[in-house]
């Protein structure tokens, strides 16, 4: 290979798709660099407001790749309108998760410079992770995310639970990249590709190595997403967590563990399409009943919203057992509204964990509505939401996964969905009736509320019900991107 | 099914009307909660008069006032608002029993704390059974089918009786459990039409004409059908109903009999038998069978209950029974019944609920047999429990006599064995009423606590006469009301038996 042609392969990068992940990647370096060199007191104003600006920046660089499509970085990183919608989503509620994190890690007693720029690595790792379809890419970018968890879960120090989470966390994560890059290494045997599309579509080469590659790779995200059997770290990792980080974990992580899966389940060719559609419809099935069934003995609130969030888990594999449009549509509306509701439910418990008296105990939400009115109606927006009440997102995204299941006349994991919502009955109505029907119990106030967190707060539970009134906002990029990603 | 669009927005206005009032009441003081909801309600029922009034009763089978909002365009969800002669019965009741129970609770004892949530609730359910009688979108339906029950687990549970808490766990479970089968249910219909056509549609004109396969259509009967089975109830579904009616406070119990019941009556009659005609016919016998279970069973519960609210819930469940086996027998008789059933039993079950209301009010119990000769010394509430009591049991002149009367006519021609049972069930009903009757009237009590009961007036008296109205117009004037669905149920029973 001469020169010349060395020259002639290298490509300039289109960095206008790589814009939003550009801003974040710059912010991120600020924030490190930063955090080394300022004093004290001038970090807990610059560093929060230098997140914000730079993800409110992101943002509008998101708006502005909307009208690019495609490659860059020779084929690894792929902008379409998938990874745009996730990235809203993500950045959005990275930005709720800045303006209830300061109050919350000052009512500890004390403040965490690293927390804002793993932060935004973290969100870096996550927004990568959403667009693309390079093996290599996806294990770095799961590192990225997975590193920035562990760290962040163990963030207070003191804490034996939270260090009990991370170290649980850590082992199974390890576990899961192991996995996911193990079976990388027998997608490539079978076809000599790194690119996810290629290699789904590769015809030629013994397909055991495709089967049993996919199959490693699928456990190493089922571990991540908290699907039965590969759950037990979750409800740990949750509840030790600073409940921020919960809440990031549980919306912005879960939404984007999911991205590889979403973008695989296109790509499964008809003659594996029984079994693609078995065997994650058993695990859909074992997840949700798991979930529900669980969280209904659960005494502590971020443990059940933890089991919750399984549970959930549960609802949406339901729909990627479907490899039809309609099933693909399912999951992504699914998938980025579980991010607002679960956001909004954690935030709510982090608010009231700032009550030096608040153990996170349910019975403690007993006559919520008396001592804290506005924020019982969050809550109770958002327990509805999860059960699937309507008008509230959580409502849609059940009836478009029972589309998807009526659509391939998957009939019996329609029922066992049904019997675990009947199960999760039990513990959502419960705290409904906790915080409205029963007599106080003891007085729960939360000291200097900043106009931030109420912001974020009565925009995620707007969210909550105009997504579902109004679905046309988020369709009218999930139906292009779904679309587009099921036209091989 | 013919639509007639409107250029005035009647039925979006009867939604908005009572959400607003509510909105006011979240926003003014509390002092002001009784009168706005007063008001609002009232102003609704005055409005869906006015619609009676302007209803274009030459052809009723079509839908008019219609209205359409484009929700979500690719899977073809609208807010499609309408009435044709079903719904228009359906909305007048809705208008008409909530505006009862709010001026009934105006002066309710067991309302006096947490005022402004209470009248929220009772003008957000008005607001969402008008949108659940009204829409002809299948997916709209069922979101206000499901709203409905958030303002109603509140009344039980917050302000109801002794048991409240585990009436309202019961009544939220059981509904909505029940009604995730519905949800399956429309969503394979809504797929059904894909596959059909190529294109997603919940609209209801577009539904009628998706074709089934037998099996499939029998299975989405079915899922339909448990839905409204428990919503109505029919037995062995009841069990959530005599707790959810026994303990929630008076005015909560008249929505959920007078209205709540008649959603799982209507919505059978509107998409069971609309949807899913060949499954209609041939399911047909099992319906009936369970309609006249109901009737006998529900009746022999009522005669031992020994708690004046069980009672006349248990007698609900007895009348709804009339009302699904008239609507299976498939005739255009039995149809008949069974819609002027839904709304008589609306208005003698309300009346019968605010009797037991108001004698807890005075004697601070519901127990019968404490109860006894209760009724003595108030000679203007005597007349009204004797008048409800008699059109309940189905005497001529008053409501509930047409529906009774058709559906034995309706069974006779079916076969002289069913017109039988229909007859006992009637018995029984007859029986159960005149029990309670000797209760309050007959049966001597000692004490004379009774002498110092004042009599009904004011804003209580009211409330039973708007009841009272309708009551004695069904039994004199029929036609007036039959005039009103006549080509609604043609329509439906055109389509059932392939007479196009």
């Amino acid at each position: 290979m001469d020169i010349g042609q060395l020259v002639g392969a290298v490509q300039i990068p289109r960095l206008e798709l790589f814009l939003p992940e550009l801003t974040v990647l710059i912010t991120a370096f600020l924030l490190f660099t930063l955090e080394l060199v300022l004093s004290s007191p001038l970090k807990r104003v610059v560093l929060p407001s230098l997140s914000a600006i730079g993800y409110i920046l992101a943002l509008m660089s998101v708006g502005v790749t909307i009208q690019f499509h495609g490659d860059t970085f020779y084929g690894t990183f792929t902008n379409d309108y998938l990874g745009i919608l996730v990235k809203v989503f993500e950045l959005v509620i990275a930005l709720t998760v800045l303006a209830f994190s300061q109050r919350y890690f000052q009512s500890k007693g004390s403040f965490y410079g690293e927390f804002y720029y793993i932060l935004a690595f973290t969100l870096l790792g996550t927004m990568i992770l959403a667009s693309s379809y390079n093996l290599i890419i996806i294990y770095v970018s799961l590192e990225l995310v997975s590193i920035g968890f562990y760290i962040l879960t163990a963030l207070l120090r003191g804490s034996f639970i939270s260090k009990e989470g991370a170290f649980k966390y850590l082992i199974l994560g390890g576990l899961s990249i192991a996995l996911a890059s193990y079976g990388a290494v027998f997608m490539y045997i079978y076809s000599g590709s790194i690119d996810l599309r290629e290699i789904l579509t590769y015809s030629g080469g013994d397909y055991h190595y495709l089967i049993l590659g996919l199959v490693l790779f699928l456990i190493g995200f089922a571990i991540k997403i908290g699907a039965v059997p590969f759950h037990f770290w979750l409800p740990d990792a949750y509840q030790g967590a600073p409940t921020p980080v919960t809440a990031f974990m549980a919306s912005v992580g879960k939404l984007a563990f999911f991205i590889p899966v979403v973008r695989i389940m296109p790509l499964i060719e008809d003659k594996f399409a029984l079994a693609w559609m078995l065997t994650v419809g058993v695990i859909a099935a074992v997840t949700m009943l798991y979930g529900n069934f669980v969280a209904l003995v659960q005494r502590d609130i971020k443990r059940l919203l933890a089991y919750s969030s399984i549970a959930h888990s549960g609802y949406i594999l339901a729909g990627v057992a479907v490899t039809k449009v309609i099933g693909l549509k399912a999951v992504i509306y699914f998938l980025v509204v579980y991010a607002v509701m679960s956001a909004g439910s954690f935030f709510v418990v982090a608010m009231l964990e700032r009550d030096e008296n608040w153990n996170n105990e349910i019975r403690e939400f007993s006559g919520l509505r008396f001592s804290m009115p506005y924020l019982a109606f969050a809550f109770l927006v958002y327990m509805f939401a999860l059960l699937g009440v309507p008008p509230t997102v959580g409502f849609v995204g059940k009836t478009l996964v029972f589309m998807a299941l009526s659509f391939d006349k998957l009939w019996w994991l329609a029922f066992v969905m049904i019997l675990s919502t009947a199960v999760s009955t039990g513990y959502y109505v419960r705290l409904v009736v906790l915080m409205y029907m029963k007599d106080k119990e003891k007085e729960v106030s939360v000291p200097e509320k900043s106009y931030a967190e109420l912001a974020s707060l009565l925009f995620l539970t707007l969210m909550t019900v105009v997504l579902a009134v109004a679905p046309g906002i988020v369709w009218q990029l999930l139906s292009p991107a779904a679309e587009i990603l099921f036209a091989r | 099914m013919d639509i007639v669009r409107t250029d005035f927005p009647f039925i979006s206005l009867s939604l908005a009307l009572p959400a607003i009032s509510a909105l006011l009441v979240v926003f003014l003081q509390e002092r002001f909660a009784r009168a706005v909801s007063v008001v609002g309600a009232g102003a609704t029922f005055l409005l869906s008069l006015l619609v009676v009034y302007l209803f274009d009763y030459s052809r009723t089978s079509a839908v008019q006032f219609y209205e359409e909002y484009t929700i979500l365009d690719e899977l073809n969800i609208k807010l499609s608002l309408g009435l044709d002669g079903l719904s228009l019965l359906m909305y007048l009741l809705t208008a008409l029993v909530s505006l009862v129970a709010i001026v009934w609770s105006v002066k309710d004892r067991q309302v006096s704390f947490r005022l402004k949530e209470y009248f929220v609730a009772f003008l957000l359910t008005e607001s969402f059974l008008i949108g659940v009688f009204a829409s002809y979108d299948v997916l709209v339906f069922y979101v206000f089918y499901e709203l409905t029950l958030i303002p109603m687990l509140f009344a039980i549970g917050v302000w109801g009786y002794k048991l409240r808490l585990y009436s309202a766990y019961k009544f939220f479970i059981y509904i909505f459990v029940s009604s995730l089968f519905l949800l399956l249910g429309i969503a394979s219909v809504a797929v059904v039409h894909y596959k059909n056509t190529g294109s997603f549609s919940f609209s209801y004109f577009d539904l009628l004409k998706n074709s089934y396969t037998p099996g499939l259509e029998i299975f989405l009967f079915l899922l339909f059908f448990i839905a409204f089975a428990v919503k109505t109830p029919l037995v062995p579904f009841h069990t959530w109903l005599p707790d959810a009616h026994g303990e929630a406070p008076t005015a909560g119990s008249v929505v959920l009999a007078a209205m709540l019941l008649k959603m799982g009556t209507y919505a059978l009659l509107r998409f069971n038998l609309g949807l899913f005609p060949d499954a209609t016919v041939k399911l047909m016998p099992f319906m009936v069978a369970i309609g006249i279970i109901t009737i006998i069973y529900a009746s022999w519960m009522t005669i031992v209950q020994n708690n004046i609210k069980r009672f006349v819930a248990y007698s609900s469940v007895s009348h709804m029974g009339f009302v699904v086996t008239a609507m299976f027998l498939l005739t255009q008789e039995g149809l008949r019944a069974s819609v002027i059933e839904m709304f008589a039993h609306g208005m003698t079950s309300a009346s019968l609920f605010m009797i037991a209301g108001f004698i807890y009010n005075r004697l601070h119990t519901f127990n019968m047999s404490s109860l006894r000769g209760s009724v003595k010394f108030m000679p203007m509430f005597a007349v009204i429990v004797a008048m409800t009591s008699f059109a309940s049991m189905g005497l001529p002149g008053g409501s509930s006599f047409w529906g009774k009367f058709l559906t034995i006519l309706a069974a006779k021609e079916y076969s002289y064995a069913l017109a039988l049972l229909v007859l006992v069930g009637a018995f029984f009903s007859a029986a159960y009423i005149l029990f309670m009757l000797k209760t309050l009237f007959l049966d001597v009590r000692e004490e004379s606590i009774l002498i110092h009961f004042t009599d009904i007036r004011g804003f209580k008296l009211a409330s039973f006469i708007m009841l009272m109205v309708p009551i004695f117009l069904i039994g004199f004037f029929p036609h007036l009301f039959f005039n009103m669905f006549e080509g609604s149920i043609g329509f439906i029973l055109k389509n059932l038996l392939g007479l196009e």
